[in-house]
């Protein structure tokens, strides 16, 4: 059975229609990875999937469970989330960042919290700087505590919000290195991200989303290689322009 | 009625950090430095300081320093001593301070050491005349100890009048013999006299500060218990939530709080409820008027007190939290365990604000009949006629108060501070 499984979403702001008729399924271990140009509801479709937005229509399963007859806060102990603009709390320490849902979500002790946490921390590569806080550590740093943060919460699935796009160039390796040692370790991934070396190497699926609807989805290597729309070839020309593919 | 202690030695602001302290002699400087600044200066420059960087917290008192900063800086400056205080006033403006902020080592040293010695002596005043001390050093033997048994009006000042009262013979005798030219000796025979009034009246300002102290802590931080759900639920709450905290604000703070204490203690059958108790108004229990008092500041500063926290608690990144919904906290314990914590960091400085506020707005509990400060003052006023010196010594002690509490606050702030958050974290 398959973890995610969108059915026939419908989303839209006022008039305007952000989502429509997106349908998708990713198994565990999937790394799905979603591009578009912006605005075309990619934001949008990874927040209707933890209910930070709800959907006008349609149904989202996890694990076989529907989510919006699921507790909202269970939904989103079950599935992470790292942000674009890394949202860590900023009066909390590197390790107070990952501990706070330890402590108040699972119930942890503080100590097991703790250890836990700079676990995490150590596997980000952050066991230094577990006492820093987030203005004391730079973009990169940040962003891997972003998700170590979502890690320790050892949810089933996490969906990456243009995890490196608010980054310095010269930062972005890092956080992708962390997100490849996530994929090659099993995690179920979905990101929303630009980085079509990261989509390459370690994207199950690749999805182009435009205008609300999935133009086209399919390994990466398809359409990279033989792209079955005109507009996939286009964007994904533009996007290797810019970013760089190989 | 006489000073009773408790938690009164940990005063607003108690000990001044002489890290933190800054000196109010400077901030009277600045004041007239702005004066002859605007005075001499093109008009404009006076005006031109950092008038918008102040952020939520920030206080018109620091313009003054900048606006002297402005006049030296077109010229119109006699010294560096000017320049030094416009730089000192600049630094409290950027760092959002509270009215008092950093100034150079010596000046603080200065201003700590005075503001030590005067809550050392209200404290001590305050033991001295405390019912509960009296009882607890009787019961220890040592009934003379402590001397709660006597009227204000009976006490015996610490230190004595009569050096001063010769001082100001001997300068009124040298001043008479100068004829014309003695405005300066006269006006320093004035102060001799007026330090030898405050020696003598000591006793009583100290009983009435008790009051004072007692009132604007206690209501304050009740104030807090009440401002801070209630800002929360103008921000967060829903349509009927926030509509009845926006109520109870405008209400509150669009009435003046005069005529609330008026109702609430000539209208309300509230004193005399409180008065049957059996407790109240018995040794250390202060007497309705003192409750009624409280009860009437506490709901009108948690008026104020919910508008300096809520603009805090929209200035929160929304950001925030979310991130804390989508690690799966409930919206309650995301306000609770990540916007309020920094949101109330960032209420400080206004917070301040309001505790100065109360300081001197506590003086209106004079008109429902608590002998506090004013009260104090007033009465003292219409024994000696001598209304000019009493307010003039009183005025000196709110003084005390204010800029002890701001000190005490901005240490509060600075031991508070998180990299990053607020102005004066960095």
């Amino acid at each position: 059975m398959s973890l995610l499984r969108v059915e026939d979403v419908h989303k839209s702001y006022g008039d305007e229609r952000v989502l429509e008729d997106v349908s998708f399924a990713m198994d565990p271990g999937d790394v799905e990875v979603v591009i578009g140009p912006s605005g075309s509801g990619k934001s949008t479709l990874l927040q209707c999937i933890n209910r930070l937005t709800e959907v006008d229509d349609g149904e989202i399963h996890l694990d076989g469970e529907e989510i919006h007859r699921m507790d909202e806060n269970e939904l989103r102990r079950r599935v992470g989330m790292v942000f674009q603009e890394f949202n860590l709390f900023a009066h909390r320490t590197a390790r107070g960042n990952v501990t706070l849902g330890l402590t108040e979500v699972l119930g942890m002790g503080k100590r097991e919290a703790r250890e836990r946490a700079d676990d995490y921390l150590s596997r980000v590569g952050l066991a230094n700087q577990a006492d820093s806080y987030p203005a004391e550590l730079s973009g990169g740093q940040k962003q891997r505590v972003g998700i170590a943060r979502a890690l320790a919460m050892d949810p089933e699935l996490i969906l990456f919000d243009e995890p490196t796009s608010a980054l310095d160039p010269e930062l972005v390796g890092e956080v992708l290195s962390v997100m490849a040692d996530l994929a090659e370790g099993g995690m179920t991934m979905l990101c929303v991200t630009h980085e079509m070396g990261f989509a390459r190497s370690a994207a199950s699926t690749l999805t182009f989303l435009d205008d609300g609807r999935i133009v086209e989805r399919g390994p990466p290597e398809d359409l990279f290689e033989r792209p079955e729309r005109d507009r996939t070839r286009a964007f994904l020309g533009r996007l290797t322009d810019v970013h760089g593919g190989t | 009625m006489s000073g009773d202690e408790d938690g009164s030695d940990s005063g607003p602001g108690g000990a001044p950090d002489p890290e933190s302290g800054s000196d109010p002699g400077a901030d009277g400087a600045t004041g007239q430095d702005s004066g002859s600044a605007a005075g001499s200066g093109p008009g404009g420059a006076a005006g031109s300081g950092p008038d918008g960087v102040p952020g939520p917290g920030s206080n018109p008192a620091t313009d003054p320093g900048t606006a002297a900063g402005a006049g030296t800086a077109t010229g119109t400056g006699t010294g560096t001593g000017l320049a030094e205080e416009g730089v000192a006033g600049a630094d409290v403006a950027e760092s959002r301070g509270t009215s008092v902020g950093e100034l150079p080592g010596r000046r603080r040293l200065v201003v700590a050491a005075i503001g030590i010695a005067f809550w050392t002596w209200l404290v001590a005043r305050w033991a001295y005349h405390s019912t509960l001390l009296d009882d607890l050093f009787t019961a220890l033997g040592a009934p003379d100890v402590i001397r709660s048994e006597q009227g204000v009006r009976a006490r015996e000042p610490w230190f004595p009048a009569g050096p001063f009262e010769a001082a100001a013979d001997a300068v009124g005798g040298v001043a008479a013999s100068l004829g014309l030219a003695s405005a300066l000796l006269d006006w320093l025979r004035w102060v001799l006299d007026l330090a030898a009034f405050a020696t003598e009246v000591a006793p009583a300002i100290a009983a009435g500060a008790y009051f004072t102290v007692y009132l604007t802590l206690v209501s304050i931080l009740l104030g807090l218990v009440i401002a801070v759900p209630l800002s929360v639920a103008r921000v967060y709450g829903g349509r009927l939530l926030s509509g009845v905290a926006l109520v109870y604000t405008e209400l509150i703070r669009g009435t003046p709080l005069l005529a609330q204490l008026f109702l609430l203690y000539f209208g309300l059958p509230l004193a005399s409820m409180i008065g049957d108790v059996g407790f109240v108004g018995r040794g250390a229990i202060p007497r309705e008027a003192v409750f009624v008092a409280i009860i009437g500041f506490t709901i009108n500063s948690s008026a104020y007190q919910s508008e300096y926290i809520r603009s805090a608690l929209e200035s929160v990144d929304p950001g925030q939290l979310r991130a804390a919904r989508a690690v799966g906290l409930t919206r309650l314990q995301g306000i609770r365990h990540v916007v309020l914590p920094q949101g109330l960091r960032y209420a400080i400085p206004g917070w301040t604000n309001e505790f100065v506020y109360l300081i001197k707005y506590s003086s209106l509990a004079a008109f429902i009949t608590v002998p506090e400060l004013f009260r104090r003052a007033r009465d003292i006023g219409s024994d000696t006629f001598q209304y000019t010196d009493i307010y003039a010594v009183v005025a000196l002690v709110y003084l005390a108060l204010v800029l002890t509490t701001a000190l005490g606050m901005s240490r509060l702030e600075r031991a508070v501070a998180i990299p990053g958050l607020g102005g004066s974290g960095n």
